[in-house]
């Protein structure tokens, strides 16, 4: 069985199913949170008329309070899926629907954690998280308690009014993941928010984040380049192809219980391999094109 | 690109960063001091000149090896002042055309118990400041316009290349012809060239906003004007600040040219006259006056550029 035919079972499979269920009108238990119908991005590079096509053919719903995990070799396109979701750029072709609805720019209701620390420098550590409640016109008594509310949160009690740059990487990390936290949006995009981190760090905000994600609920959609990352913490993991980046497979990831260590848990192996397996295609693939290309 | 105007093809690109000295200005300052990028902390030439001041007013911590560095620094100067004081009297040079320090100081104090230091020194403070303030006020908002609006560079920028390779003593006669020997056109001309460095500085600012900022604040669905006032704005005062700097220095050297060219009044003039009427001390005194004049100004507007970006200081 060849890589192609996986991909196309997969999409025939996603693609029947939304013009199957339309979630306005049935709602089924876990209703689609995002849909991504068919989305491509064409990006025109600069001095050249070839088109640069970046993701192709998309097809991807994540659920209702769904924690989904995407992995894909670099370069693939994950980010600029990301940058879709969140409506800071449009794609190309197809559409993408948050509760039924067409995005057509950013909103409140989708946080970002960008990869690089997007933290504001002449602002301390609480007026950042301060940043999107100002956006969102909270008013101000109420959102100093927020943000406070959420640095505790984090564990960055008492770090109040630093600046980023008095910080460290993880510490910045951490503020940006409050800062999205803090306005409360449905969903949560992440964009290899540990990758910066040394292992103790890493795994202490994995923990931070499923606890947080399992206290308010939240649609997270999780990009990272560690499979132990993406199988520890997603109860999907998505894989994808390399550039043009499509979904190659979308893993169930079912544990028993998430008590105990679960990177101990046989089980994990098994996920583990399974996606190692699928990426290391890609990934050839994907430095092959590079070398061709670069 | 962000370094010019806009990216206009016709003029020949000078690829100078912000803060470059506009052609022909007369002028002895660390030309070219580097934008600062938003979250670097290079220091700038003129950071590591004033240092001496901070460490002399005991502003910074009194650790032994700050006092060495101080001892260092005023060797310097001391070695200065000794060399000053004894190659005249040694004959070294001739002592008409170079007397020896004790003897400037001397002439300098007569000045100030008779008055005439002070008259000089408001004249020319009143109408630098009025320059430089007139620069700010509306260089600013000017340069904020062509660094976030696209048409507003498109169509600014021809007539801005054009003045900013345009030497500010080119256009004094014209300044004087239009605005007359009277004050407007000293404050004129020094709010010109105060003007470059402010405008080129507040552009580059704008427009070298980390994109990342701008996108996490965009993500956030924050509308134009907010993203301007929010994220745009403080990211760029640093960089404008390096602007504002060097106009200061620019206010009280050009000025000093016209009020040579032709003032009854001024620091300018003081030193004009008296080498004119051969009061060579006299006008030593003057040259000394306009030096501690323009280190002041330029201590003070650096102390006021690190109250607004504390953000930004490592260490
Ligand atoms: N604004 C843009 N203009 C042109 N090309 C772009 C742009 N943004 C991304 N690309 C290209 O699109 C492809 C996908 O980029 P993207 O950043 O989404 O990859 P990624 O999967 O996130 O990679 P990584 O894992 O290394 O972060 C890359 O080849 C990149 O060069
Ligand atoms: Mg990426």
């Amino acid at each position: 069985m060849t890589v192609t035919q996986t991909q196309t079972q997969t999409q025939t499979r996603n693609r029947t199913r939304i013009r199957t269920e339309n979630p306005a009108q049935d709602r089924p238990e876990r209703q689609a949170k995002i849909v991504i119908r068919d989305v491509g991005k064409v990006f025109r590079i600069r001095g050249t008329d070839r088109p640069f096509i970046a993701v192709d053919g998309i097809d991807l719903d994540v659920r209702d309070g769904e924690f989904l995990t995407l992995v894909g070799p670099s370069g693939c396109g994950k980010s600029t899926l990301l940058d879709l979701i969140a409506g800071l750029t449009a794609p190309t072709t197809g559409e993408i629907l948050i509760d039924g609805e067409a995005v057509t720019g950013p909103g409140l209701d989708r946080g970002i954690v960008f990869q690089q620390y997007a933290l504001f420098p002449w602002r301390t550590a609480l007026a950042n998280i301060e940043f999107g409640l100002e956006a969102k016109a909270v008013p101000r008594k109420e959102r100093r308690e927020r943000a406070r509310h959420y640095l505790d949160l984090v564990g960055l009690t008492g770090f109040e009014h630093r600046y980023p740059h008095e910080l460290s990487g993880g510490m910045r990390q951490r503020v940006a993941i409050a800062r999205s936290l803090a306005f409360d949006p449905d969903v949560l995009l992440m964009d290899e928010p540990f990758a910066a981190l040394d292992a103790q760090t890493r795994e202490s905000l994995q923990e931070e984040l499923l606890r947080i994600w399992e206290k308010t609920n939240k649609t997270i959609v999780f990009i990272t380049h560690g499979i132990d990352e993406a199988v520890y913490l997603g109860q999907r993991v998505a894989v994808m192809t390399s550039r043009p980046g499509r979904i190659k497979r979308v893993i169930d990831i079912a544990f028993e219980s998430r008590e105990g260590d679960l990177r101990a848990d046989p089980r994990f192996g098994a996920y583990r391999h399974e996606i190692w397996t699928l990426l290391r295609d890609e990934v050839a693939a994907a430095q092959e094109q590079e070398r061709t290309i670069g | 690109m962000a370094d010019t105007l806009a990216a206009v093809p016709a003029v020949p690109a000078t690829g100078t960063p912000a803060g470059t000295v506009p052609a022909g200005t007369a002028t002895g300052t660390p030309a070219g001091t580097p934008a600062v990028s938003p979250r670097g902390d290079v220091p700038t030439a003129d950071d590591r000149a004033t240092n001496f001041f901070r460490v002399a007013a005991g502003v910074r911590s009194s650790a032994l090896p700050r006092l060495s560095l101080l001892l260092r620094r005023t060797a310097a100067l001391a070695l200065l002042a000794g060399l000053w004081e004894t190659l005249p009297r040694l004959g070294v040079v001739d002592r008409v055309f170079a007397p020896p320090l004790s003897e400037v100081l001397v002439a300098w104090y007569d000045l100030l118990v008779g008055g005439q230091l002070v008259e000089h020194f408001q004249a020319s403070l009143i109408r630098s400041l009025s320059g430089f303030a007139l620069a700010i006020a509306l260089t600013i908002p000017l340069g904020l316009a062509i660094g976030w609006y696209r048409p507003v560079a498109d169509f600014l920028s021809p007539v801005l290349e054009l003045f900013r390779n345009t030497s500010a003593v080119a256009l004094l006669p014209v300044f004087i012809l239009i605005f007359g020997l009277g004050e407007p056109s000293k404050i004129i001309f020094v709010f010109y060239a105060c003007s470059w460095p402010i405008l080129l500085n507040t552009i580059s600012g704008v427009r070298t906003v980390e994109p990342l900022l701008v996108k996490s604040a965009r993500s956030m669905g924050l509308s134009p004007f907010r993203l301007f006032q929010k994220v745009i704005l403080p990211a760029a005062v640093p960089t404008i600040f390096t602007g504002v700097r060097l106009a200061g220095a620019y206010s009280i050297l050009t000025l000093l040219f016209a009020e040579m060219v032709g003032a009854k009044a001024g620091l300018g003039y003081l030193i004009q006259d008296a080498q004119f009427s051969f009061r060579i001390p006299d006008m030593y005194a003057g040259i000394i006056t306009i030096s501690v004049l323009g280190l002041l100004f330029n201590l003070l507007l650096v102390t006021v550029e690190r109250r607004f970006s504390t953000w930004r200081t490592t260490s």
